[in-house]
């Protein structure tokens, strides 16, 4: 391991992998985190929203519990649809195939992890052209991901002008993604035997175009008072152990593309946006001004040509690696023993688990009808956090 | 003054949806898509045997190139059989994630962003299994959802479909097993994960065939 070293708490708390507490600065042994049945008040009525519910992407229960109107608790179970990937044992490239599927739609941000894990353990140097490829992959992916939860914001708001036109910008960049990379997920582009990723041509001034119309529609959706009054208050929530979007709408300026070293983002100015609201609106701006600074460092890259991209089908050696990228939703962490150009162990700290003990913390004290809008601005993956990774 | 009246703002936008399934899909993407080829290439899911290729257990890994090829072709999709009574005017669908990565389930979703825009087929959502036409299945088999799912279908009004969408719904692609429910779909999607074209010419196609 380059970057990370086995030591006490330094840096900011992460999260936890199958084996250890990941901080910013280092890697601790675990420590046992239970998690208390709710308690059951006598006369009080729990909602259960799933596991297979319309309103939901992907299945996933969640117990409200409620006196009457104001929520008292809220439990989350993600692993109604809890999947076991086995990867210890494979060849860096066969489990490849399977980390761009642990979050389909964060493919590339699992893709960079475990890259970036690959090139610590195997002490390769640090390659900029491919860093450059996959800042390219992981900030279209941001914008798809934000352009999403800000969708899913307008669904319950009745806004089907707005829901339609982000639904539109989210399938133009998706379309943008597939001219780029081959594929509208990202999958098995660092699987050829020839380098796949190529930049058409006008595709900045089609990025431009959605950057622009984007501005419009976001600006709007801050002068609708119907809009911004069922975000203001909604799921306040200011923890230390906040990462991604709900923390820099907490005033934490966290973000694992400044305080990790795994991808250099220094030479694009890159600068995190803070809010300090600590509510689903906050986390709503966060997103949207975070699609801007995304553009800017996309529309850098595909002006200076086609980067380099990294080939999984040759590597060999042994070591233990791990890296920390900013995935859409917050700080994603790989940890990975090579044998031998295999897989010994893998774990992975997402950041969904963290997003729904947020999720659950602050809804405690809002009404039901705020229930969705909080549970969206997240943007929580179960895939993510219901998978056993072996 | 900004105006903030959203039903404007959307006549300003104008009309985004294309001509498809009418014309060509405008920009079909390369992966997935039908593969064509020779030999019989590493394939981690055993996609092509005997220089066969079988759409429904291709992941669009790319490890078979240069021998296989994608052809940008999205009809990617099996139908087998006529549904009569079933799809005469509205199809209704009933998604359930048995266990996806998430990415099948935002490209089903996507077939009602504008360009594609699913509602002028006569093709919804529904957020209950008793309004459903079909149960759309993605994911592989997981334990805690085999039973809400085989729960969902009985809620289903007769006559009811089972709709496979996605490598790991029909094969259990790169990731384990399909659902139980899978083995009685009548239509089967492919892809990892299907593209929204090929998930709304299935769903034509599967009308048709009631025609
Ligand atoms: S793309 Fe991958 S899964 Fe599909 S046929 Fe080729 S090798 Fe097999
Ligand atoms: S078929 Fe592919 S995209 Fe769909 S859930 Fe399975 S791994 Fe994800």
């Amino acid at each position: 391991m380059q970057y990370y070293k086995t030591a006490r708490g330094n840096g900011r708390y992460i999260g936890q992998t199958r084996s250890y507490t990941i901080y910013s600065d280092s890697i601790d042994s675990p420590v046992k985190v239970e998690k208390k049945p709710a308690d059951i008040i006598p006369g009080e009525l729990v909602f259960n929203y799933g596991p297979s519910t319309g309103g939901m992407i992907e299945s996933v229960r969640i117990a409200l519990s409620t006196p009457g109107e104001m929520i008292r608790s809220v439990a989350v179970d993600p692993t109604y649809k809890l999947r076991t990937i086995k990867l210890s044992g494979l060849s860096l490239k066969d489990a490849f195939i399977l980390v761009e599927r642990i979050n389909g739609y964060h493919s590339s941000s699992y893709q960079a992890a475990f890259l970036k894990a690959v090139e610590d353990a195997l002490l390769t140097e640090q390659n900029t052209g491919l860093d450059e490829e996959l800042i390219l992959q992981m900030e279209l992916e941001r914008i798809r991901s934000h352009l999403n939860v800000l969708e899913r914001l307008c669904e319950p708001a009745g806004f089907g002008v707005p829901y339609h036109q982000i639904a539109q910008m989210r399938e133009e960049v998706t379309r943008v993604i597939s001219s780029i990379f081959g594929h509208r997920y990202f999958f098995g582009v660092h699987n050829t035997p020839k380098p796949s990723v190529r930049i058409p041509s006008g595709i900045v001034t089609r990025t431009k175009d959605i950057e622009t119309r984007f501005a419009l529609l976001f600006e709007s959706l801050q002068d609708s008072k119907i809009f911004v009054n069922r975000l203001q208050g909604n799921g306040k929530i200011e923890k230390v152990w906040l990462v991604g979007p709900a923390a820099r709408a907490a005033g934490y300026k966290y973000d694992a593309r400044i305080d990790s070293p795994s991808l250099d983002y220094g030479r694009y100015g890159f600068e995190p946006y803070i809010e300090d609201g600590k509510d689903a609106f906050a986390r709503f701006l966060v997103r949207g001004n975070e699609i801007f600074s995304s553009f800017a460092i996309v529309n850098q890259i595909i002006s200076n040509g086609r980067p380099d991209q990294a080939n999984l089908m040759n590597i060999h050696g042994t070591g233990i690696g791990a890296a920390r990228v900013e995935s859409p939703q917050g700080d994603l962490f790989c940890y990975l023993s090579i044998n031998n150009g295999s897989v010994e162990r893998i774990e992975f700290c997402s950041p969904s688990v963290s997003n729904i003990i947020a999720f659950e913390q602050s809804m405690q004290g809002n009404i039901f009808t705020d229930f969705h809008f909080n549970w969206e601005s997240f943007g929580i993956w179960i895939s993510e956090a219901g998978v056993e990774i072996e | 003054m900004r105006t903030t009246i959203w039903f404007l703002k959307g006549l300003r936008n104008g009309k985004k949806t294309e001509k498809f399934p009418k014309a060509h899909p405008e920009e079909p993407p390369l992966w997935p898509s039908k593969l064509a080829g020779n030999g019989t290439p590493e394939c981690p899911t055993n996609a092509i045997e005997q220089g066969k290729w079988n759409a429904g257990k291709c992941i669009s890994c790319r490890l078979c190139l240069p021998d296989y090829k994608p052809t940008g072709d999205q009809s990617s999709f099996r139908v087998s059989g006529k549904f009569p009574g079933i799809l005469s005017r509205s199809f209704y669908l009933y998604p359930v994630d048995s266990g996806t990565c998430g990415a099948c389930n935002t490209e089903l979703l996507s077939i009602l962003a504008p360009q594609f825009d699913a509602s002028r087929l006569n093709i919804f959502f529904t957020n209950t299994p008793r309004h459903a036409d079909a149960l759309v299945l993605m994911g592989v088999y997981t334990e805690g959802m085999d039973q809400v799912i085989s729960r969902a279908f009985e809620a289903m009004p007769d006559p009811k479909l089972i709709i496979a969408l996605g490598a790991c719904a029909i094969s259990g692609g790169i990731i384990g097993k399909r659902p139980h429910l899978s083995k009685d779909s009548v239509i089967e999607i492919a892809g990892c994960p299907p593209s929204p074209y090929t998930i709304l010419e299935a769903l034509l196609r599967a009308r048709e065939g009631k025609r």
